[in-house]
């Protein structure tokens, strides 16, 4: 009778492992197929270049080692125009290190696609084809535009892109340079575009402070340098997580989203482990976490997830035309450095 | 050194080996310059290729049918880089005037009085060196920043009216003179030290005050040497980029530096204008060497005779203890100060301050940005990938240069000139600049150097070459020629005489040459921006991605490592340092 017993209880245990086992293959399947998994266990590595903050990047590749911890993700990180010279200089030279490549500017990256190998993720469907500027190249990270403020130092917060133009936030305001990259560009350009003529002229006119990235603004806001400003989301979500004073808002005259460019060098030394980080990046599960942990938004046709205080309802994204942010760029660019002072 | 001695020394060596010799000579002479070729000459042309081109040499191969000097004269025209030359003309004006006032003040208080306590002092007076200049930065805008300052906070806290903002040109001169004084301080120490007091005595016995002969015997006689430390702590913060990155930004305030920085870091970059502004950079720098050189060239150091003497304390009564009082007031400026805005920053978890009260609130501080970058595995490959290069450049590049130095200053051999030449070239290249010349020259060097330890440690091999020769240059200058002519005599070849009587003798200098190539290699950030790869990480960088990721927290928990290793190597160097000088000692006693 115990016997019996036992074995019923072995039994039902051998299934439920088996179901178990079934549910995280599946599960793994939406990364790639058994043998991509295999081959990628079998490199056991990749070289990642980003132009994204190493310190966000950084969490993104625990998280993917939660789900693989056999493939060590090595990063190279530097800001945008280093890390194009970088990747031209080593590709010219046949030593390519990148297993993938991911940058903020795909103006930049356009004129390279035929340097990348064919790739397209498992869910390749899903995805919003205007975010993609090359079948080879992929909206891996889709950053998103806010206004942030101290709250110790501001007690009439603004509320809209145009509150900022206001003359009692005189040399209260910050802005990220327009010549700094990918991101900031698209900001200029629905500042311009969306706002106004005129809009730049009437920012500049507060005398806000200049940075040159999105990350020292973020950190000079939280220590009460400046008081306010747009900053990507991305930049300021993780200090107000951890309890910084700040309060982020998205305006309602639109939010500039700005999609990355990645993909795989045709050279990659590891180009299973590649596929395979991407196809989880590109993933629901990848975008989801970028999207609750760090504050992106997503370039799925369906977001999973909305960072905290965005509702799609209200909040009206933009994205950039592609044609106008090549076409545009040197002359604009210039403008705005002419406008805000700025000596380039 | 071309004194008789030596000449006699050349003509009997040259007798004793003959045409072997000659020919031996000339192929170490050959060698020489091959290094130097590759490691100088070679990232040089492509630098300069780079500022008469639009192309980028590797990419788009060498085409010098595109050679032309609009790129050189756009760039001439840019008001914006004359804006940068200016300011950094003034920054660096500035700063050494600082520089001098300080660091001759300090060389004198130590070395000429009886002030008390004056091994702290000279230990404050050299302390700076060891900072690097981004941490100094970082450091002085915690305390500086005109609206969140700490020192800004503390004024309101008291009551008083006084404001201070170091993001302006008089922070970057004030910051710019307080570090860069013990470059002055070490010329200007060791030569009133090594000053003949009889000169002094003279002139107070015909009835000079202490304080008239200060400055018609004392300082007049040591203008060389303060005039070396004047334009090497210029020259010095030409380079720089920490400090005005830091404090200029804000407002900002460019300098030739931080604007090549920013053209390497626009979407898109423009690094051929980089290397064109670096050419500005260059040739300002040449010609303060130039101009070192001919200062030092035209004066001999006749107050250093053979005989023994004390170097004369002067008896200051009371006022020693102002004189004290200023080391004091010093040693808070340039460390107590820094480190404690450091510590703040690290330990506290946002930089928000809003009143003395709130700066001790211990419900504000904690450990987490240090478990934050000890959680990045970076952290610790990145430490150990510095001390991995910081040894490899030391123990390399300190016997490179003690083979130039010996070279150029103990041998005839023709082209030595050319090596002293060559080998000083460097010091007029700033680093960031540098860096991508290295890439361009070596990424296609045949057995993958690219992506090693080893390019890293040859670039700073390369750009620490002049500071190296330089200092062993001293130690060289010090063993007088009869001991090596004494070698000769009793049959000892070239490199006999160098294992059994230089090397020994020089051994003090050369661990000195060495740790201070180490601690330049360590601290090293612009050659390493376009050198280091996923694997070989290096700490200058590591610190610059987290200033620039925009935590402070983070960057000042990573200085603080950063400086408390540097403290512990340097300690350590010197400790195994002074035995070697001990040990020698004991073997030439």
């Amino acid at each position: 009778m115990t016997g019996r017993i036992l074995t019923n209880i072995v039994a039902a245990a051998g299934i439920v492992g088996l179901a178990l086992t079934y549910g995280a293959s599946a599960q793994a399947q939406e990364f790639g197929s058994p043998e991509l998994i295999a081959a990628a266990k079998a490199e056991g590595k990749l070289v990642f270049y980003t132009a994204n903050f190493a310190e966000v990047e950084q969490q993104v590749i625990k998280a993917f080692n939660k789900r693989f911890p056999e493939i060590k993700v090595e990063m190279v990180r530097a800001p945008g125009g280093q890390l194009i010279t970088r990747v031209k200089t080593e590709a010219a030279a046949g030593k390519l290190i990148a297993d993938v490549v991911d940058h903020s500017d795909r103006a930049l990256m356009q004129p390279m696609a035929d340097m990348f190998q064919d790739y397209a993720p498992p869910n390749a469907a899903d995805y919003n084809p205007d975010a993609q500027i090359a079948p080879q190249l992929w909206p891996r990270a889709t950053l998103v535009w806010s206004i942030a403020y101290n709250t110790e130092l501001v007690k009439n917060p603004p509320k809209t892109w145009m509150d900022l133009t206001k003359p009692e936030y005189n040399k209260l305001t910050g802005q990220v340079i327009a010549p700094s990259g990918g991101t900031t560009w698209t900001r200029v350009m629905f500042e311009r575009q969306v706002l106004g003529e005129d809009y730049w002229a009437k920012q500049a006119a507060t005398r806000p402070v200049l940075y040159p990235s999105g990350a020292p603004m973020s950190d000079s806001l939280v220590r009460g340098e400046i008081a306010m400003g747009p900053l990507l989301y991305n930049a300021i979500y993780p200090k107000q997580k951890d309890g910084a004073p700040i309060q982020i808002f998205f305006p309602p005259e639109g939010a500039p989203v700005n999609p990355y460019a990645t993909g795989i060098p045709k050279t990659a030394a590891h180009p299973n482990a590649a596929k395979l980080f991407l196809n989880w990046c590109l993933s629901k599960e990848g975008q989801t976490f970028m999207i609750k942990e760090l504050g992106n938004l997503t370039s799925l046709k369906v977001p999973p997830a909305f960072p905290e205080g965005f509702d799609p309802k209200v909040v009206k994204v933009w994205f950039p035309k592609f044609d106008d942010y090549v076409k545009l760029h040197t002359a604009w660019v210039a403008e705005w450095n002419k406008t805000y002072g700025y000596a380039q | 050194m071309d004194g008789l001695a030596s000449r006699r020394g050349e003509v009997m060596r040259s007798a004793s080996e003959g045409g072997r010799g000659r020919v031996g000579a000339s192929l170490w002479v050959s060698l020489l310059l091959a290094i130097l070729g590759f490691l100088v000459v070679y990232p040089i042309l492509m630098l300069l290729l780079g500022a008469l081109t639009d192309t980028n040499p590797v990419v788009d191969g060498i085409q010098l049918s595109h050679l032309s000097v609009t790129n050189f004269l756009t760039v001439l025209a840019n008001p914006n880089v004359a804006e940068a030359l200016a300011n950094t003309l003034i920054a660096c004006g500035g700063g050494t005037l600082i520089a001098v006032a300080v660091g001759l003040l300090f060389s004198w208080i130590v070395v000429r009085t009886n002030t008390p306590f004056k091994a702290v002092i000279a230990a404050a007076s050299i302390l700076p060196l060891f900072a690097p200049p981004l941490v100094a930065g970082v450091a002085w805008a915690i305390l500086g920043s005109p609206k969140t300052g700490l020192i800004n906070t503390v004024f309101k806290w008291a009551g008083l009216d006084w404001r201070v903002d170091f993001y302006s040109m008089w922070g970057l001169v004030f910051v710019f003179g307080i570090y860069y004084a013990p470059y002055v301080y070490m010329f200007t120490s060791s030569a009133l030290r090594n000053m003949d007091p009889s000169l002094e005595e003279a002139a107070e016995i015909s009835g000079a005050s202490a304080f008239a002969t200060l400055f018609t015997v004392t300082f007049p006689l040591i203008m060389p040497a303060i005039v070396s430390g004047m334009l090497l702590s210029f020259i010095v913060m030409l380079g720089i980029y920490g400090i005005p990155a830091v404090l200029g930004a804000p407002t900002n305030l460019s300098v030739l530096t931080t604007y090549i920085f920013k053209l390497t870091n626009w979407s898109p970059p423009l690094y051929n204008t980089a290397a064109a502004v670096a050419i500005i950079l260059m040739v300002v720098t040449g010609l303060l060497v130039f101009l070192q050189h001919k200062v030092l060239s035209g004066r001999s150091y006749t107050t250093v005779a053979g005989k023994a003497f004390r170097p004369r304390s002067l008896d200051l009564g009371r006022w020693r203890w102002f004189t004290f009082g200023l080391g004091i007031v010093y040693l808070l400026i340039v460390v107590v100060l820094p480190s404690l805005a450091l510590i703040v920053a690290a330990f506290r978890k946002f930089m928000f301050i809003r009143d003395v009260s709130s700066l001790f609130d211990a419900r504000q501080y904690s450990l987490m940005h240090f478990q934050s970058i000890f959680d990045n595995p970076l952290t610790m490959r990145s430490i150990y990938n510095s001390v991995e290069v910081g040894i490899i450049t030391a123990v390399v590049g300190g016997a490179l240069a003690f083979a130039i130095g010996y070279t150029i200053h103990r041998t005839q051999v023709t082209g030595r000139r050319w090596i002293d030449v060559i080998s000083t070239l460097p010091v007029a290249i700033p680093g960031l600049v540098v860096g991508v010349a290295y890439l361009w020259a070596w990424i296609g060097v045949p057995g993958g150097l690219y992506g090693t330890i080893w390019i890293l440690a040859l670039a700073f091999i390369a750009r620490f070459m002049p500071d190296t020769v330089k200092s062993l240059s001293t130690s060289f200058l010090q063993i007088h020629r009869e001991l090596e002519e004494a070698a000769w005599v009793c049959g000892k070849g070239v490199l006999g005489t160098i294992r059994t009587i230089v090397l020994p003798l020089a051994r003090p200098g050369v661990m000195a040459s060495m740790t201070l190539l180490f601690v330049l290699a360590i601290r090293e950030l612009g050659s390493s921006l376009f050198l280091y790869t996923s694997n070989t990480m290096v700490m200058s960088v590591l610190l610059l991605d987290y200033y620039e990721g925009g935590n402070l927290g983070k960057t000042a928990a990573f200085s603080l490592v950063q400086t408390v290793l540097l403290g512990v190597l340097i300690g350590g160097a010197n400790y195994l340092s002074r035995g070697a000088a001990q040990g020698s000692v004991a073997r030439t006693g």
